[in-house]
């Protein structure tokens, strides 16, 4: 197993990537308005208010769609080709997208599959926000 | 938070600075895969062919604009390199795609309000040999602090985002395979007519289908070649070009916008991108429209990327951009002749100028046996958004 691609954690997303060590999804939420907001932003793009608390999230989502790579471009990933990349829809906000990875790598996927957040300790120090298909009601009324 | 409505643009009228400059010179060095060559020598080359190709000196530069990824001639090196003592304007940004046509705006805006008189705007890169664009993780190419959120996962070549917003698109609106494909086997076919292409061979949609698998749904013929080349093109006054050696082609109009980025985007739609921003600003610099245009040469690092500027540039409706390239509407006899020199699919990428240097060698009735016949309006257009959501475009008239 090769060396990780690691994130860089910023003082910004610093607390997002403490809250996967303890196998938690939280989510910049705006203490003035309530809007959801990621990747971490300074302020709140809808009021601009500065003031915001890393929220823990349902850990729910959809699946908007996702690639298979092949061709890889780092070691990192050699041993894992091919795998495919989500972009996930969260359930608390329509416009709260992230990416991940499938596990298990090899489930199927469809549009639409509803996804559930599961949590994959890579190493002593990095924990990475992986997705998992969810049998669930679906998402909620927006 | 962001939505899709264009900065309300009807207060201004930009029309003063419509035809006011002009692209006097193109030209380009060998679109190579292994160049063994700095890129400044590359882009002293380009920049010697444009203005030679202009009927100019490189005593009458007073201006230089350039882009980079941390991968190319710097203006510092550049200058000198030409002999320029006192460079008057400059621009020199970083970013990829997003900003050659970019660039060129910043460039005819300096020469439009008088601040320089020649600009020449390059882009150098050993794109295969130096620096290539997904093999760093992107670390090099492209500064975000939102990487720390795709690189641990994998998610490092443009291809791959692309990729994903390829199946969204599929899954909204049934595009297929196919369809990319035709893409891809048109501009082949327009490569064929272009001495300078690298790959000149004619291609089927079964080579496409065939071909190897990058990033599902993108295989080998969906990607742009990586390329060691170097471009640029000149500009100057309209008055000024009348004096020199080319037909006059004249900027019409640019515009540009940063938009959302692949994470920003409303409802997580990449169906939709930067370009529908930009295509009303362009348009109303310019007073025409989409029907307007004869040649379009849109940005295809991946097949998909010519199918989101069709929609957003107002070539047919959202959704529809399948069915209008599989029609034939995109070959070179077709409606909206599309990248006609084969484009970064099968010219070579030089990270979106030599777009524009097809656009200046159509209207000016230069480009041999791939000429439009009648070509009188071609759009050049930028990276379409994402991943960072930025990009621009340009409008050129023959005069």
């Amino acid at each position: 197993m090769s060396e990780p691609l690691r994130p860089t954690p910023d003082p910004e997303s610093a607390p997002f990537w403490a809250a996967t060590r303890r196998h938690m999804l939280t989510v910049q939420r705006c203490d003035d308005c309530g809007t959801w907001r990621f990747p971490p932003r300074p302020v709140c793009p809808r009021c601009g208010s500065a003031a915001a608390t890393w929220t823990p999230t349902t850990g729910l989502g959809t699946l908007l769609s996702w690639t298979v790579i092949h061709h890889v471009t780092h070691p990192a990933f050699a041993a894992q080709a091919p795998y495919p990349v989500l972009l996930v829809q969260l359930d608390e906000q329509d416009d709260v997208v992230m990416y991940g990875n499938l596990r298990p790598a090899d489930a199927q996927l469809r549009p639409g599959m509803r996804l559930r957040a599961s949590f994959e300790d890579v190493d002593d120090e990095l924990t990475l926000v992986q997705w998992t298909p969810a049998a669930d009601d679906g998402p909620p009324d927006r | 938070m962001t939505t899709y409505s264009s900065a309300d643009v009807s207060n201004r009228d930009l029309r003063a600075l419509r035809d006011r400059v002009a692209v006097a010179g193109v030209g380009w060095t060998q679109f190579a895969r292994a160049s063994g060559r700095t890129t400044t020598s590359m882009a002293v080359e380009a920049i010697t062919a444009a203005l030679a190709d202009a009927g100019l000196e490189r005593s009458d530069v007073d201006g230089l604009a350039t882009h980079h990824v941390r991968d190319s001639a710097a203006l510092h090196e550049v200058t000198p390199a030409l002999g320029i003592d006192d460079l008057a304007w400059f621009d020199e940004e970083f970013g990829g795609g997003s900003r050659a046509a970019v660039i060129v705006g910043h460039a005819a805006t300096a020469v439009a309000a008088g601040l320089a008189d020649c600009v020449v705007v390059y882009r150098s890169l050993n794109g295969r040999t130096g620096t290539r664009m997904g093999a760093s993780g992107g670390e090099r190419t492209l500064l975000s602090s939102d990487l720390q959120f795709s690189q641990p996962y994998g998610l490092l070549a443009a291809a791959a985002s692309y990729a994903i917003g390829a199946r969204m698109h599929m899954i909204r609106y049934g595009t297929t395979v196919d369809q990319l494909g035709a893409v891809a086997v048109t501009q082949r076919a327009n490569a064929v007519e272009n001495e300078r292409a690298l790959m000149r061979t004619p291609i089927t949609l079964e080579d496409h289908r065939s071909s190897r698998m990058i990033a599902d749904p993108f295989r080998l013929l969906d990607c742009c070649l990586e390329t060691d080349v170097a471009c640029a093109i000149v500009l100057t006054t309209v008055e000024r070009a009348r004096d020199l050696r080319q037909p006059v082609v004249t900027l019409k109009g640019w515009a540009s916008a940063i938009g959302p980025g692949d994470l920003d985007h409303p409802g997580g739609d990449l169906t939709r991108s930067t370009s529908s921003l930009i295509a009303p600003r362009l348009y109303a610099m310019a007073g025409l429209g989409p029907e307007d245009v004869d040649v379009a040469e849109l940005y295809d690092a991946f097949s998909f990327a010519v199918l989101l500027h069709l929609e957003d540039y107002g070539f047919c409706a959202k959704g529809e951009a399948g069915p209008f390239v599989a029609s034939g509407a995109i070959a070179r006899t077709g409606s909206l002749p599309v990248n006609t020199h084969g484009g970064f699919l099968s010219e070579g990428y030089a990270h979106g100028l030599n777009h524009v240097c097809e656009a200046v060698s159509q209207l000016r009735g230069q480009a041999g046996t791939r000429q439009v016949e009648g070509a009188e309006i071609a759009l050049a257009t930028a990276m379409p958004g994402y991943p960072t959501g930025a990009s621009g475009a340009v409008l050129l008239g023959r005069s």
